[in-house]
Formats: structure tokens, C-alpha cells, sequence
């Protein structure tokens, strides 16, 4: 039974008051209760005590990807460890552990580079050390399930009977890897570790976190950028029972009580109304007719490849122009933290996807270094880029300062919907030229979009074209084989806060891309699957930029779903098929076919989605079918859900009630074909899955209704039948 | 403020907090029950069910004036070990991704169950369509809950 999650959290956050500071990633693994000398600890990943416990560090934080299941999986695999018997610890950031940050759906790839070695070299080790005692050629001996054996003599050691020797041998540079044949954990239907924690309960978020004599916050936020507080009722506030403090923040204006009750309580009474914003404050429909005229301008080429000599001359283009909105990731755990600040250090506890970033700039709010800050890294409820975002720590920091206490924040629904960083607008302009004999030869792509300033941009950075492909995947990477293309990036200045959300750049890209294929596939008069399959002939390999791409998986991912679903004939009145697919920078390469019904209200219902995947070795297939399945849903959020606008500066939803995210009731059936790959190294899983499902849908839409959906969200209105 | 008595997990239990603290606090602030989640404080997400008598109920809509002499199972209560039904359904069908809102719909499926112990695709759906899950669970969720419906029968057979 793996409990040690469970176990470092209680030492930590939730346990007793002496052992608060418990687990940062070096303290651990030479923790207290450790001897020192007496225990294995071939590098930061592996731990292995004298009683056989086999310890691994998680270094990714786990969000709902299943990663502290995967990376473990890796880790057992090389080590030849006991499954049932290995126990987990989360890192946290420290000199050891400077590189923490989870996101671009890089973990498994990642994991997989250094990971497999450090099992290994541990593996190793215990080896070379049983051979010693033994007196016997290394060779002889093999590993299996946490014990070093000699199968020739049916001798075995436990690995807690090695650690001693084993610690004292030099690591090998080079250990061997296992291979894939022989694999034992990589690869199997691996249940999360943490699966009973989370259906009892007990599963402990940054919102969990309950530490002695910590007290509630709630941060009143200026609306729009720049507003300052016109008056507030802070006798008021005051009266209410459990309000311990109002404290202005350089942030805004805190109110801190015993519970979380009397701080949202609090900080109602304290009704404070803001000054009106400047009539040239932000507004979303201002800002999409600027995004709209900036998508005819040439901008900067990110790809230009001339028409061969030979090729024939455009006898008849078509365009068309495709609008993206504003989307919150609206995690149901919203943004939170308990920052406990002393005069000589600083502890927090948080769900954060960028645990040494936010070290860092508590560190800095604070006037001292990193390593006084210690940071805990609970589960995530919910991360898809927001939690890159590490705003709400600096908050708590600077709230626990002034209380001179610990303090949780929490963020209400509508803080979270309305200070998000959100995923910005953008809109598509394109072109598709046929020759006389109606080929298609000719691509022209130009995205107008904003780059993330969650984070403020290196101004010394070169905006060269590999800078501008950086803002806009699924733009200058289209896969296809046309003889003439040129992509392009418009940038557009947005003022409120943009940063990544779940697949960054790709879906409006992607969500333009694949939808004007099939506008070209219509009229081509061709069928569009087959299109997409005639296009991507010719090389193999093609490269856009930095990115590589096989197109003999995209052709295979299209393939089987062509098979799987029985494409070909029309489905009945009100129901159509459609198809989409993209490689997510050559690494994972994914196609849907889906089902839809429209009816004639126009509203839309997602009735079946048949997935294929290649994401190179597969390290465990649920997790793989879980990330599908989410990243469908997630784009039926965005295709049929709701939207953020701006008025005055201020995104103006409030819940889930105003901004809609997809239900129960929305969720097609799917089916998800992983395809056997002879990619050598597993790719992301996170990411990928969202992109093309949004096209397929209104790729679907069009065949139903012969409407054309080129602006998101879809909206009854515009399929309704008049 | 007041003391009320409420009854949780079948323990009595008397807190002393102001009327009109929702339910879902006095749970996770003054009990320390964190099992059950505070997702929206509006009632549009079920992060915060609860069950009453069986019914799922959401515990950010309960004011302590109103929690009072009632009784109430949360998702620390279903099972010492894991082994209530939808919790069995739901580690068999591998359902948790990030696993935030789980509890919330664990208990929303136990109040259906109890009303519909075979429930159809369209009772699933009305049942389960006021709760979110961000990460997209929905459909190992419906499978689930009809593993969870096959368990309950055969316990009862």
C-alpha cells in the first residue's frame, strides 16, 4: 500500500506543529528519521532504506495528469522496484530542485530522459554490490521486484540488505537501460496511486491545508487595471464577528477573520465601490474588430515555401476569416494559498505548477533569498495553465506579513472567473488556391494574436521568425503538402492578463486550420478525410521551423479513425460527420471523428467521438485514454460553452452559471484507439488531446447543417432553422 | 451566533458559529472535515454535496440556522476504507483525474442510486448535470455509476 503521500502530508501541513517544516526535497531525502550512511541514495529521485523501503521523489506536480502514477511507473521500471511496496514523496524547490515547473505537456518525455537512468544506475549499483558478496560475475545476477538475485546458486538479497555496499560504490555514467521487451510497469493499465485518497476524501489540496493558528483571508480586487477604491465600509466590515483585520495590500484590500467565513463576510460589509473606468478601457468586441482588420495586414512571415517550378498557376482562391474569444480555465479548485511569513523565513503551502518561480518571487516580495522561503506543493485541483501563474502566493505572502500570522487565501468563483490570466483572443485570415484542374496548391495563413504577459518579456529577446513560430502553433506547422505556403504572426497589443491555458497557441489555430481545410475540401469536392490523407503525400518528414513532423503518423492517426468509424456515407437528416487532426510539435499526433446532432433550434449535441493517438511508448494507457477523454470535454467547453467578454476593463462573468463549461449531459460517447508506435520515447498527453476536437465539431456542424461555423463559441442562433 | 447541534457522519457534533454560516464551513473551518469542497459558494458546481437522508444536498447553500438538528453523511462517512460502492465503482473504472470535485459527485451519484437504483443514460445525465468536473470525467463517471448501480444489486441479491 503506497501511503507515504498521506504520511508527508500529515508530517507536513496537517499534522503536528513541531514537524511543519517537513519536506523539502534535500531535508527529505537526509531527512531525521533517515541514518545517515546507512541508507541508498544514488541521486535526488531514489531512496532506498535498510528495511527494503523504496522511496521515489516526484519532481512534476500532479494536477489530474496522473503524473506522480507515470513518473513512478518509469523510476519502478529501470529499478526493477516492488510496485506494491514503493512509497512517494513530492520535491519541493531548493538548490537541488531548481527546475520543477510543470507544463507544455513535457513531464512523461522528461521524466523519461532522466528518470529511466537514475533507476538504472540505482539498479545497477545493488547489482554490482550483491555480485561483490557473492563473489560472482555481475552478469549472474539479475533484479526483480526490490531484490538483487543470482539465479545459478537461488541466492537473493532484498535491496534494504544492499543499501550499505551499494552506497559505497561509484555511480556508473552509463548504466544500461532495459528494453522495452522486457518491460514490466511501463506500459500496464496502472491505477492512480493516489485513487483512494481521492474517492474518501482524504486527498489533500492547497485548499486543505490547515495549519495551527492560521487564519482566513479574502482580497478585494481592482475590477479593471489601475481603479482605485472610491469608499468601502470598514466599521462595517469590522462589526462582523471573526474579522480580525482590513489591511490594504499593494494588491488590494484584504480581509483577514479566523474563518473563511467571516473573511467573504468580511470583505462584503466592506462594500467597497470602485472609481469608473476610463471610456478607453478594454472591451473585448472593440478589441475583436482590432484583431479582425490586424488579420489582413502581411505581419511577420514564420514560413514561406515558394511553388516548386512547374507547378501550375492559382486559377481560383477562396478565404475566409475565423474569430477566437476569450476563455478562463475556470479550475474548480479556485486559486489559494497559505503563506505563513516570519521575520526569517517564509512557508507556503500551495497547488502550483511553478514551484521554483514562486519561490523566487515570494523570496523577492519579501526582501530576502529563496532558500528562506520554503515552498509545500499540495495536490492541484485543477492546473491547465493557471496555476503557471503564481500571483495568488505573493498575495498570501503579503497578507500573512501584515497579520503576522499564517493566512489562507482563497480566491471566490468570481475571482477566479473575473483576475484569471486568461486564453486570448485571436482571428485567422486565410487563403487556399486550386490550379486550373482544381488542385489544391496554394496555403496562406496569418493568426493576429497577443503574446502572454503574465510574465513580462525579455526585451532583449530577437523576434525572429523561430520567436514569432513560438506564439503560434498550429499556424506556421501546418502538416500539409501544398506546393506554395506562407504563414504569418500580427501581434496585437492586449492589456488585461493572457497566459497559457490548457495547448497555449494551438486551438484557435488549429480550431482555424482544420476547419478551412475542409472549406477547401468542399470546394474541391472532395471528400474530407480523403483530402486531408491527399495532402499529406509526398515527404515523410517535414520540417516548419523547429518542428518536425512525420506525416506518416498523422496519415495512420487519420487512418484508423477513418476505419473505426465507418466514414464514407451521410449520416441521417440533422446528424453529420466530421473529422480533424494535428501533430502537437511533431510529438503527438492525434485525429477525431465526430458525430453531432443539430436540431433545429440549432443546438448542437456531441453524440460520439472516435479518437486515435499516437503519443509514442505508452507509459500508462489510462492515463493516455484519460487525457482524451478530458481533452474532448474541454473542447466542447469552448465549442458550445461560454465565453469572457470585457467591458470597462473587467472580465464581466461570474460563475459557471455565466460563463458555461460542458456537463454530464454534454458528454459523447468515446472511443479511443492508442496506436503501437515505434517513437522510442513517450510524448505529452495534456496538451495534444484539445486542438483538433473543436474543428472536428464544426467540421460536424457543417455537415448536419451546410453551415459554416467560423466564430467560437457556437451559438443556437446561428444554426437555428428560420 | 449561536450553538447548534448537527449531526455528522452519525457523531453529534456542536459548534458555535454565526447563523448564517453555510454548511460547507462549519465542515471544513470549524469541524476540519476538508473532504468536502468549496468550488463556487452559489450552488452551481456540487463540489459541496453532502447527503441528507440519503438525498444529495449542497452544503454551501445550508445556513447554520438551517443545518440545526439535521444530520448529515459526507464523504469521510461513506466508507472507513473505501469500499462504499461508488467508491468501488469509481477506483474500477478509473474515474479521478486532478480528483477535486470527486467527492462531490460520489455523494451526488449515491443520492441518485437511492432513487434510482438502475438508472437510465438520461437519468444519469439529469441527476449528474448540475455538478463540474474541470478535467473532463464525465464519461468513465457514467460508467461508473452504472458499475456502482450492478454492486448495489448484488449486495442486495
Amino acid at each position: 500500500m503506497i501511503t507515504s503521500r498521506r504520511a508527508f502530508l500529515k508530517t507536513a501541513a496537517f499534522g503536528g506543529a513541531s514537524l511543519v517544516i517537513g519536506f523539502d526535497g534535500s531535508r527529505l531525502l537526509y531527512g531525521a528519521e533517515a541514518k545517515p550512511g546507512t541508507q541508498f541514495q544514488p541521486n535526488n529521485w531514489i531512496r532506498i532504506d535498510p528495511d527494503g523501503g523504496v522511496t521515489l521523489t516526484i519532481g512534476k506536480s500532479e494536477m489530474g495528469q496522473g503524473v506522480r502514477t507515470s513518473l513512478a511507473m518509469i523510476l519502478a521500471e529501470e529499478l526493477e522496484a516492488d510496485w506494491s511496496r514503493i512509497k512517494l514523496v513530492q520535491a519541493s524547490p531548493s538548490a537541488v530542485f531548481n527546475d520543477l515547473g510543470t507544463g507544455g505537456s513535457d513531464s512523461m518525455r522528461d521524466g523519461w530522459r532522466t528518470l529511466r537512468k537514475a533507476g538504472a544506475a540505482a539498479r545497477e549499483m545493488l547489482a554490482t554490490a550483491a555480485a561483490i558478496r557473492w563473489k560472482v560475475d555481475r552478469a549472474s545476477c539479475a533484479a526483480s521486484n526490490s531484490a538483487i538475485v543470482h539465479p545459478a546458486t537461488n541466492r537473493r538479497f532484498d535491496y534494504g540488505a544492499l543499501v550499505t555496499d551499494a552506497a559505497k560504490l561509484p555511480l556508473p555514467k552509463d548504466p544500461p537501460l532495459k528494453s522495452a521487451a522486457g518491460f514490466k510497469i511501463v506500459g500496464r493499465r496502472m491505477p492512480r496511486i493516489d485513487g483512494r485518497d481521492i474517492v474518501s476524501g482524504k486527498a489533500r489540496y492547497g485548499i486543505d491545508a490547515r495549519i495551527p493558528g492560521m487564519l482566513h483571508a479574502s482580497l478585494e480586487r481592482p475590477p479593471w487595471a489601475g481603479a482605485k477604491p472610491k469608499r468601502m465600509q470598514e466599521a462595517k466590515a469590522r462589526a462582523v464577528r471573526g474579522v480580525r483585520m482590513i489591511a490594504k495590500t499593494s494588491r488590494g484590500i484584504a480581509v483577514v477573520g479566523d474563518t473563511t467565513w467571516a473573511a467573504i463576510k468580511g470583505r462584503t460589509a466592506l462594500a467597497v465601490e470602485w472609481d469608473d473606468p476610463p471610456a478607453d478601457a478594454f472591451d473585448s468586441a472593440a478589441h475583436a474588430k482590432q484583431l479582425e482588420a490586424a488579420s489582413r495586414e502581411q505581419g511577420f512571415v514564420t514560413r514561406k515555401e515558394q511553388p516548386p517550378p512547374g507547378t501550375g498557376a492559382v486559377a481560383k482562391t477562396i478565404e475566409a476569416t475565423y474569430s477566437y474569444p476569450f476563455y478562463a480555465h475556470a479550475p474548480v479548485e479556485t486559486m489559494n494559498c497559505v503563506a505563513d511569513v516570519r521575520a526569517d523565513r517564509c512557508t507556503i503551502w500551495v497547488g502550483t505548477q511553478a514551484p521554483n518561480k514562486l519561490q523566487k518571487q515570494v523570496a523577492e516580495l519579501l526582501y530576502t533569498t529563496p532558500e528562506k522561503v520554503e515552498v509545500n506543493l499540495t495536490l492541484i485541483g485543477g492546473g491547465f495553465g493557471r496555476r503557471l501563474a503564481v500571483e495568488y502566493a505573493l498575495e498570501a505572502a503579503e497578507i500573512s506579513r501584515g497579520a503576522k500570522a499564517p493566512v489562507q487565501l482563497l480566491w471566490s468563483r468570481a475571482d477566479d472567473m473575473k483576475h484569471g490570466h486568461f486564453q486570448a483572443a485571436s482571428v485567422h485570415s486565410l487563403a487556399g488556391g486550386f490550379d486550373a484542374q482544381g488542385a489544391p496548391i496554394s496555403w496562406r495563413h496569418t493568426k493576429a494574436g497577443s503574446f502572454h504577459n503574465i510574465s513580462p518579456l525579455d526585451p532583449k529577446e530577437v523576434h525572429d521568425a523561430a520567436w514569432y513560430q513560438d506564439w503560434s502553433w498550429g499556424t506556421y506547422d501546418v502538416p500539409y503538402a501544398f506546393p506554395a505556403v506562407q504563414t504569418a504572426y500580427v501581434t496585437v497589443d492586449l492589456p488585461v492578463k493572457h497566459g497559457p491555458w490548457r495547448a497555449v497557441f494551438a486551438p484557435s489555430s488549429v480550431f482555424a486550420r482544420e476547419a478551412f481545410i475542409d472549406e477547401m475540401a468542399q470546394v474541391g469536392g472532395a471528400d474530407p478525410l480523403a483530402f486531408r490523407l491527399d495532402l499529406l503525400k509526398g515527404a515523410d518528414i517535414v520540417k516548419a521551423g523547429t518542428t518536425t513532423i512525420d506525416r506518416r503518423r498523422l496519415r495512420r492517426v487519420l487512418e484508423v479513425v477513418r476505419d473505426k468509424s465507418s466514414w464514407g456515407p451521410p449520416l441521417a437528416r440533422g446528424r453529420g460527420r466530421g473529422v480533424a487532426c494535428n501533430a502537437y510539435f511533431g510529438h503527438t499526433y492525434i485525429a477525431y471523428v465526430v458525430d453531432v446532432a443539430v436540431d433545429p433550434n440549432g443546438k448542437v449535441r456531441v453524440e460520439r467521438v472516435v479518437a486515435a493517438v499516437d503519443c509514442g511508448i505508452v507509459v500508462n494507457p489510462i492515463g493516455v485514454e484519460q487525457q482524451i477523454e478530458g481533452g474532448i470535454i474541454w473542447g466542447i467547453s469552448s465549442a458550445l460553452g461560454g465565453e469572457i467578454t470585457f467591458r470597462g476593463g473587467a472580465a464581466q462573468q461570474n460563475t459557471y452559471a455565466d460563463f458555461a463549461v460542458a456537463r454530464m449531459r454534454d458528454t459523447p460517447a468515446v472511443e479511443v484507439h492508442i496506436l503501437p508506435s515505434d517513437t522510442p520515447e513517450p510524448f505529452g498527453m495534456g496538451e495534444p488531446p484539445v486542438p483538433p476536437i473543436v474543428p472536428a465539431i464544426v467540421n460536424a456542424i457543417f455537415a448536419a447543417t451546410g453551415k459554416r461555423i467560423r466564430h467560437l463559441p457556437i451559438r443556437a442562433e446561428d444554426l437555428k432553422v428560420t | 451566533m449561536s450553538e447548534i447541534a448537527i449531526t455528522v457522519n452519525g457523531a453529534k457534533r456542536v459548534v458555535n458559529v454565526d447563523d448564517d454560516t453555510p454548511l460547507v464551513w462549519i465542515l471544513r473551518d470549524t469541524l476540519a472535515m476538508t473532504g468536502t469542497k468549496f468550488g463556487c459558494g452559489v450552488g452551481v458546481c456540487g463540489s459541496c454535496a453532502v447527503l441528507e437522508n440519503g438525498t444529495a444536498v449542497r452544503s454551501c447553500q445550508i445556513p447554520a440556522s438551517e443545518a440545526k438538528e439535521r444530520s448529515f453523511v459526507t464523504i469521510e462517512g461513506l466508507s472507513p476504507d473505501a469500499t462504499h460502492p461508488c467508491q468501488r465503482a469509481w477506483l474500477e473504472e478509473d474515474v479521478a483525474q486532478c480528483g477535486f470535485c470527486q467527492p462531490g459527485m460520489i455523494i451526488t451519484a449515491c443520492g441518485l442510486l437511492r432513487d434510482s437504483p438502475d438508472p437510465t443514460d438520461e437519468a444519469i445525465d439529469a441527476a449528474m448535470s448540475d455538478s463540474v468536473c474541470r478535467c473532463g470525467t464525465y464519461p468513465r463517471m457514467r460508467k461508473a455509476i452504472r458499475r456502482a448501480a450492478a454492486i448495489l444489486k448484488e449486495q442486495k441479491s
